[in-house]
Formats: C-alpha cells, sequence, structure tokens
C-alpha cells in the first residue's frame, strides 16, 4: 500500500513536471486507440448491416402460369427437405401484382392498363444466416429448383452479400494494421517520455540506489507513469469517440436509421473499458522498457 | 566487519587505483583513509559501497564477499551503509525535511515512522529548525550536516564519507567529525576518507595512509 501510494504520487509529480512531453505521449496514445475505438464502432455496425441485409436477401422461385398444385407442392417440400430454409412463402400472381402497385404507386397505372397480370406467382424463401454463404449448397438447391417443372426461374443474388462480407474483412484486417502500427508508435512515446523523465530524475535515482532501495521502488513510477498516460489517452481516445458518434448519430439519422434498422451503436461498456485497458497496457509497456533499464 | 585481502582495482590502461591492499576494520571502528589525490582512498570507498568490483583480491563485510552479490542483494547490502559525500549529494528540489525523509520513503518504512525518525535526526544534528528550508538556502555546514541526518536515518551499521569536510572551514570540519565521533560512540562503524591531516590529528583516530593503492602508514 505504502509502495502504491508511493508510486503513484510520484508518478504524478513527474507528469507534471513534464507536463509537455506527457500532453504529447497522451495525445498519441489517444489517436492510436481513437483509431482502433472508430474500427471497433465501424465494425459493429457494418456488422449489423450485413445481417440485416442478410436477413432480406431472399431466394425467389418464380413460377409459370401452368404450374399445378401437384408442381407446387414438390417445389415446397424440395425446399423444405433441403433444411436451408428458415421460412418460404408462395406470393400468388394477384399478391404480386399488389405488391408492385403499393411499392410503385406511379407506375401502377401502366399495370392496370395491360389485358393480363403479368406477374408471376412466386415461392419466396429466406435463407438460414448460417447457410448464405456456403456456396455450393444454396446454388446445389437453386439449380435443382430451376430444372423442376412449374418453376421458370430461380434468383438469388449472392454474390453482393459474398462482396460485402468481403469488405468488412477487408475493414477488419486495414483496421488491425493500422492499430497495431499506431499503438507500436504510442508505446514508443511513452517511452521517450518517461526516459526523460528519467533524466530528470536521475539525481534522485542514483540516491535510491545508493541508500538500497528495492528495485520496485526505483522502476515502480516509472511504469505509473506509462501506465497513468496511457490510462488518460484511452479516456481521452473514448470521450473524442463519444463525440464523434454523437455528431454522426445527429447529422447523418435520416441516413443511417434506416439502413441499420435503428441507431447507429456505439461501443459495448466491456469493449470501452477494454480499450482504456489497452491504453494502459500500451503505457506500461512503455514505462517498462525504460524502467528495466534503471538499476 | 570490515576485511580487504589483497584488494586490486585496475582501471583502464592498466592504472591501478589499489594494489595488493589488506586492510581489517572491527565492528565500531573510527577509521581514516588518507593519501594525497589519487592514492585510492575513494575507489576503496566505492568497493565498499559496492559502486565496483575489485579485479583482484576481495573485499569482505560481515562475512559476506561483496563482488559475489547479485543485484537484489547489493540493494539489501547497501540499507546497512550510510554515506556521505564532498558534495552532498542533496536533491536540490526537495526541503531538508523531504531529503532526509526520502531515504525511509524509498526503503519502505511506515508514514508514521518516517516522519518520527526524520525529525529525530534532524534534530541531532541540530537542524529542526531548517525543516523547510531548500539545499540551496543552507550553509555549507548546515547542507552537510542534512547529508549526515539522510546516512544515520535508517540506522545504518557502517558509515562511509568521502571528503565529508573537503568543502568546509577547519571549525565547520571540526563540528562535523565530532558528529562522526558521536556516530561512531553508538556503535556505528565510521570510514572516513579524507587528506586534511591537521583534522586527522585533532580528532585523533586511527589513520591508514594510502599511496598509489597501497598502503604506505597505519598510526
Amino acid at each position: 500500500m505504502h509502495a502504491l501510494r508511493y508510486f503513484f504520487t510520484t508518478a504524478a509529480a513527474s507528469l507534471w513536471r513534464g507536463r509537455r512531453g506527457a500532453a504529447l505521449a497522451i495525445l498519441t496514445i489517444a489517436a492510436g486507440l481513437f483509431v482502433l475505438g472508430f474500427f471497433l464502432v465501424l465494425n459493429v455496425n457494418l456488422q449489423r448491416l450485413v445481417s440485416r441485409w442478410g436477413e432480406s436477401a431472399e431466394m425467389s422461385v418464380y413460377l409459370t402460369d401452368a404450374a399445378t398444385p401437384a408442381e407446387l407442392k414438390d417445389i415446397d417440400d424440395m425446399v423444405a427437405a433441403s433444411g436451408l430454409a428458415a421460412e418460404r412463402r408462395y406470393t400468388s400472381k394477384q399478391q404480386a401484382s399488389d405488391r408492385f402497385r403499393a411499392d410503385f404507386p406511379d407506375l401502377a397505372g401502366a399495370a392496370a392498363g395491360l389485358d393480363s397480370n403479368p406477374f408471376p406467382a412466386s415461392f419466396e424463401i429466406r435463407l438460414k444466416p448460417e447457410v448464405r454463404e456456403v456456396t455450393g449448397a444454396v446454388d446445389g438447391l437453386a439449380a435443382a429448383l430451376r430444372a423442376m417443372s412449374g418453376a421458370a426461374d430461380v434468383r438469388y443474388d449472392r454474390e453482393w452479400l459474398v462482396r460485402l462480407n468481403a469488405v468488412v474483412r477487408g475493414v477488419r484486417i486495414a483496421g488491425g494494421v493500422i492499430v497495431s502500427l499506431l499503438a507500436i508508435a504510442a508505446a514508443m512515446t511513452v517511452a521517450n517520455v518517461v526516459r526523460l523523465a528519467a533524466t530528470s530524475r536521475r539525481a534522485e535515482i542514483e540516491i535510491m540506489q545508493l541508500v538500497g532501495a528495492p528495485f520496485i521502488y526505483v522502476r515502480g513510477p516509472f511504469v505509473v507513469e506509462g501506465i497513468l498516460q496511457g490510462g488518460i489517452g484511452a479516456v481521452v481516445a473514448l470521450a473524442a469517440l463519444g463525440l464523434a458518434h454523437s455528431f454522426v448519430r445527429m447529422r447523418f439519422a435520416n441516413e443511417i436509421s434506416p439502413a441499420l434498422g435503428g441507431a447507429l451503436t456505439f461501443l459495448s461498456p466491456p469493449s470501452a473499458a477494454l480499450l482504456i485497458a489497452g491504453g494502459m497496457f500500451l503505457g506500461c509497456v512503455g514505462g517498462y522498457a525504460v524502467a528495466r533499464r534503471v538499476r | 566487519m570490515i576485511e580487504a585481502q589483497h584488494l586490486s582495482k585496475i582501471y583502464s590502461r592498466g592504472v591501478y587505483a589499489l594494489r595488493d591492499l589488506s586492510l581489517r576494520i572491527d565492528k565500531g571502528d573510527f577509521v581514516f583513509l588518507t593519501g594525497s589525490s589519487g592514492a585510492g582512498k575513494s575507489t576503496f570507498l566505492r568497493l565498499l559501497l559496492r559502486q565496483d568490483v575489485p579485479t583482484d583480491g576481495q573485499l569482505m563485510v560481515g562475512g559476506r564477499n561483496l563482488a559475489h552479490l547479485t543485484a537484489a542483494q547489493v540493494q539489501s547490502y547497501r540499507r546497512s551503509v550510510g554515506f556521505v559525500f564532498q558534495d552532498f549529494k542533496l536533491l536540490p528540489t526537495k526541503t531538508v525535511l523531504e531529503n532526509v525523509a526520502f531515504v525511509p520513503r524509498v526503503l519502505g518504512m511506515a508514514a508514521t515512522q518516517q516522519q518520527r525518525r526524520t525529525f529525530q535526526v534532524l534534530k541531532w544534528v541540530g537542524l529542526q529548525h531548517r525543516v523547510s528550508a531548500y539545499p540551496e538556502e543552507l550553509s555549507g555546514g548546515e547542507q552537510q550536516r542534512v547529508a549526515i541526518a539522510r546516512a544515520i536515518v535508517n540506522d545504518p551499521v557502517i558509515i562511509l564519507a568521502d571528503e565529508p569536510t573537503g568543502n568546509l572551514d577547519p571549525d565547520l570540519s571540526l563540528e562535523i567529525m565530532n558528529l562522526f565521533r558521536e556516530i561512531n560512540a553508538r556503535g556505528t562503524t565510521v570510514v572516513v576518507a579524507t587528506h586534511d591531516r591537521e583534522l586527522i590529528r585533532r580528532v585523533g583516530r586511527r589513520a591508514v595512509t594510502l599511496d598509489h593503492g597501497q598502503i604506505v602508514e597505519v598510526t
């Protein structure tokens, strides 16, 4: 307890003495963690977007006008037996026509002028989330349905979903690389600032060594100084991220909310805590790099 | 207590700072190391403080060979040694009280004990009225008394002093030596390096004269 108090008071005094350098280190850590937090927020929301779009992705089996009830049952049975469908729904010619009129009221007049209803009946199949990217199985089902009697065409726009997932993966990798580089830069900045602090406390350290102070007393304050810098940097990053999130959420609410089906998500409390812990860890690494050379 | 056996220390380019020095200092002794500049006095003290290790021979303190101590053991050993330097080595940004209390503080002593012991030693060296002063506000004699207070605050068994009166006038020097005599009277072993033969004569204790790293006279 006494040792901890000594570490913290000494580290705080040292931070205050070298506040300019410390501010630089804190800002560097804050920048790195802001970018990390940005990618985390982006990832969470992209994941929501992918999930929402994925849910709305359907396989449509368009039926011929001459399809018999038996043929419809065969198609329905095949979909059910595949085990890939989370939900399947039959849409009659009339229902398709009604939906067109509701979705495109400007064109409703043109459709009404036709002698017969041009919209085909269909089965709309919502796939289970876990099979959306299982190319072989879904493609196999689509091909089998296409070959069945009573089916006019099968449409499944899987490509764009795969592409979107690839973009999310790319964002994660790019984020990882950028954050790693910034983390190294932050740890090095902390190490340099702590090194300056060590230089300014040289006389004090010499006395500590001469009187036989335990190494933990000599080195502890440097590690704690790094941890404090990292922790403060993380809190600054979190605050900046919160402000940026609020701004985007309010400014682009009309564009974002419909796409995500709700407001832009922020970091969860465990993620925020992890971000602060990450900042403290970075600071600790920087501080320890200097402290272990002090003997 | 302190035993040097055929002790040699060679610095770069083969220069001997100490050459085949053998010396015994018993517990509770008060010994002067004297000799001209470069005689090896400070080197012997550096070896005793374990700031350096001998090139040859061995230096035993309390039965422990100082050359064989691990880094942690060195720190532990130094807790039993107090030191006083010619240039005082006080921390300029700390007050008299903070300079002295710094030692028990970094040795993990409890706060109340730190304070009690610090006031005790400052009173003993006669500086209880200057506790809030900074080193630059003190005279040379006062600064050295602060350094002595700092050296004894954790009750060491040995006190090493390297030219402690080098920056002081003769009267102040004698005053400082009287403090060392009092410390010694309590049973602490005191080793003082000085080139001031007049001071040694006035204090009247055992003096070991070194020349070119060798003992040339013991009086």
